[in-house]
């Protein structure tokens, strides 16, 4: 899948030990995405407020996936906060109007290059249904 | 406006002039990637003062690049845009040092691994993303204030607890490269587990003599050896932790240590009562068992057990292992053992080979789901059991094999449905049955409190990382060998043991230890002390309060950032990642510009 990105920005939210190495597999094994991908890398999501999120939507990104280490976060406790955090965030996106499936929570690993262009394109489809449903909304 | 307004915000005397480097890769991104381009669109951002393509930027000339810019030209924040940061992000910092600049005010983008060899086909879309993605990284350059790596003493002295094969290898490696060591076990005896063997595969050794020989060179190596003695407390951070010891005649000692070994081993899976049959009918051992028996057995013709003769074994394997929910009896925690304990199948085929060398003519039967020989010299172990007339069943989780006990004039059964037959149901009159047992974690939850260990979904302890951080946990100055981390054989555990003593030689190799400064921080002046973080934080003295305000103790800190995002007034912030630095970011790659603008014709 290349070329065509629907003019979409998708953050790819990575973790330095785990999704960000994963990231660069993809790239080794030359498999092709929509360039509308950014990814940016922390030592763990679990860094980001509430506000970091709906700020990302406001200043122009589309869809957000944070690719954590699940449970095999080597941080303790910081997985369950995350996911209590994504939790409260989605409350924030359907209170703003916002599609709650243009963020999500998921796990990648150094080697999962197959779960990563999965779900690139998945949410590329849900961002590209949440604008239509807007548009027909705003119609 | 509102930019220069975040700048403001940061103690930053000196004027930001960023350099910005694109490198071509040798065509690995300049073939796809317009890299003039780039370095027109960088050069027009105001903190920019210098933006330069070259063909390698990581060769010397490259380097030389960089240096002779920050030299002559004043230029005191760096970007290079080019391979992954795990490849180079460490020689541009060195680079930066070499220049006099501090190592820590330099970003580096990824436009080959993510952006070049990902988005062949839309040179367009790849340059544009590349744009935004050096923007990005001047904007959290330009907000980055110099970092000094963190510094604490450390003392040349590795506490290790455990004294299996692994702790011993350990604590002995340690020794032999000039390291004080002091060796905690709990039982009376070093040799863990190992204890419990006759033979060890895949060299057929003597274990007793494996574990004799190990013990002498500890012992010979002056390793403090504290036999029935335990933890009770741990207090301290990486280069000085201070370990109380408590024997079981409640005498207590201290110690000091710059690092600690987890060598606290595992525990065998017990089968609940009836799993197989196991506590219901006395023809039902585990694997252990049975080995116990068969090394306490006096010499004699004949395989007896209370007061029978033994003429046929079945052998279960994965019991404990590589179960599935909904199928398998849950442990306390709800969860089942999905994990396989890989140690497993070789020890029962070396254990079939041990009985069948006493008692040539036995029958054996072996119910397995997959046979995992994984090891150099396992598979002989398997193939030879072939030869020697052991006959092989594979079952699956949807058809568990069946124990029937004996009834009156009828020996015990197990009945298979076989899938190498089709399916076919097998019914196998057998003396005896061996639960091949799998490995478990042993009880530490008084350290894992203690130091706030991490446990994985298998409730193993965990690594940073299986292939990059392979004995290291999150915590600093805290490392794992052998079997706590993960089934493994002795092998491996003493691989991992060499492993681990080798990483704490090098972080104790000097009177100081450096880490990265890449943990929480606190600017006072922006916090209000109202605890918030204090709550996040789950590692023990790493964030406490003083004079009403949020203190950081860096050696302690796991840099994870739980407490950064709770904090209101954003005065906590892991250093080098601040939200501000994220927020900038996020205004550069958000920005409205559509390609073809970024992109010139």
């Amino acid at each position: 899948m290349s070329g065509q990105n629907n003019n979409t920005k998708i953050l790819l939210i990575t973790t330095m030990i785990s999704s960000y190495p994963g990231a660069n597999t993809v790239g080794q094994a030359r498999l092709q995405y929509s360039p509308g991908t950014y990814i940016i890398r922390v030592p763990d999501p679990v860094v980001f407020p509430e506000s970091f999120y709906m700020r990302c939507f406001e200043k122009g990104i589309d869809g957000i996936i944070i690719m954590s280490s699940g449970s095999d976060c080597p941080y303790e406790g910081a997985y369950r906060r995350l996911s209590e955090r994504v939790g409260r965030v989605y409350n924030r996106m359907k209170e703003s109007g916002i599609d709650p499936s243009c963020l999500k929570l998921t796990t990648i690993c150094t080697v999962c290059k197959a779960a990563f262009l999965k779900e690139i394109n998945e949410m590329q489809a849900n961002v590209i249904k949440a604008r239509s449903t807007q548009k027909e909304s705003a119609a | 406006m509102e930019k220069q307004d975040n700048l403001d915000n940061i103690n930053q005397p000196e004027e930001v002039r960023v350099g910005v480097y694109v490198c071509h890769c040798g065509g690995n991104i300049s073939d796809v990637v317009d890299t003039k381009a780039v370095v027109e669109a960088a050069s027009k951002h105001p903190n920019v003062k210098i933006a330069r393509d070259y063909v390698f930027m990581c060769s010397d000339p490259g380097q030389k690049l960089i240096i002779d810019d920050i030299r002559e030209n004043n230029i005191n924040r760096v970007v290079v845009s080019a391979c992954s940061p795990t490849l180079h992000e460490t020689t541009f910092r060195k680079a930066l040092r070499r220049a006099e600049l501090n190592p820590y005010l330099y970003e580096h983008i990824n436009i080959r691994e993510q952006d070049s060899w990902v988005h062949k086909g839309d040179h367009e879309g790849a340059t544009a993303k590349a744009i935004r993605l050096t923007m990005a990284g001047v904007e959290k350059i330009a907000r980055q204030d110099p970092l000094e790596p963190i510094v604490v003493n450390a003392e040349g002295h590795v506490v290790v607890i455990g004294a299996g094969v692994a702790g011993m290898r350990a604590a002995l490696a340690l020794s032999r490269r000039g390291l004080g060591v002091t060796l905690i076990e709990k039982s009376a005896q070093m040799g863990g587990r190992t204890r419990e063997l006759d033979t060890v595969y895949p060299t057929e050794e003597k274990a007793a003599d494996i574990i004799a020989q190990l013990e002498k060179a500890v012992r010979d190596a002056k390793v403090d050896v504290r036999l029935n003695s335990e933890v009770e407390a741990i207090e301290g951070f990486i280069g000085n932790f201070e370990i109380l010891i408590k024997s079981a005649d409640s005498k207590t000692a201290k110690a000091r240590a710059g690092a600690i070994i987890m060598a606290t081993g595992f525990n065998h899976y017990v089968p609940y009562e009836g799993e197989f049959g196991y506590r219901q009918s006395p023809e039902v051992l585990t694997l252990p068992e049975f080995n116990k028996l068969l090394t306490e057995l006096p010499p004699s013709q004949k395989l007896t057990y209370k007061g029978r003769e033994i003429r046929s074994i079945g052998f279960i394997h994965c019991v404990g292992s590589r179960q599935t929910e909904g199928i398998h009896q849950p442990q306390p925690d709800g969860k089942v053992n999905d994990y396989c304990s890989r140690v497993c199948c070789t020890s029962a085929l070396h254990t079939i080979h041990r009985t069948l060398d006493r008692f040539p003519d036995l029958h054996i039967y072996d119910l397995y789901k997959d046979i995992r020989t994984y090891g150099r010299g396992h598979e002989d172990y398997y193939e030879r059991a072939s030869k020697r007339g052991v006959l092989f069943f594979r079952y699956t989780d949807d058809g568990l094999p069946v124990f029937t006990p004996p009834q009156k004039d009828k020996t015990a059964t197990l009945t298979v449905k076989d899938v190498l037959t089709w399916n076919e149901e097998v019914t196998i009159p057998v003396d005896m049955v061996v639960l091949v047992t799998g490995m478990m974690p042993r009880n530490i939850a008084n350290l894992i409190t203690m130091l706030k260990l991490p446990i994985g979904a298998d409730r193993f302890l965990q690594e940073v990382h299986p292939k990059l951080r392979p004995v290291e946990l999150a915590n600093n100055g805290i490392l794992v060998a052998g079997t706590c981390q993960g089934p493994m054989d002795i092998t491996e555990c003493s691989s991992a043991a060499g492993a681990a003593a080798a990483k704490v030689s090098i972080l104790l190799s000097k009177d100081t230890i450096e880490m990265d400064p890449f943990v929480a921080r606190v600017d006072t002046a922006r916090c209000d002390g109202c605890q918030l973080c204090l709550a996040e934080c789950e590692y023990k003295g790493a964030l406490t309060m003083a004079e009403n305000r949020a203190k950081v103790n860096p050696a302690l800190c796991a840099g994870c950032g739980s407490c950064v995002a709770v904090c209101p007034t954003r005065a906590i912030n892991v250093a080098g990642w601040t939200l501000d630095q994220f927020d900038a970011m996020i205004d550069a790659i958000g920005a409205e510009e559509t390609e073809s603008e970024l992109v010139p014709a």
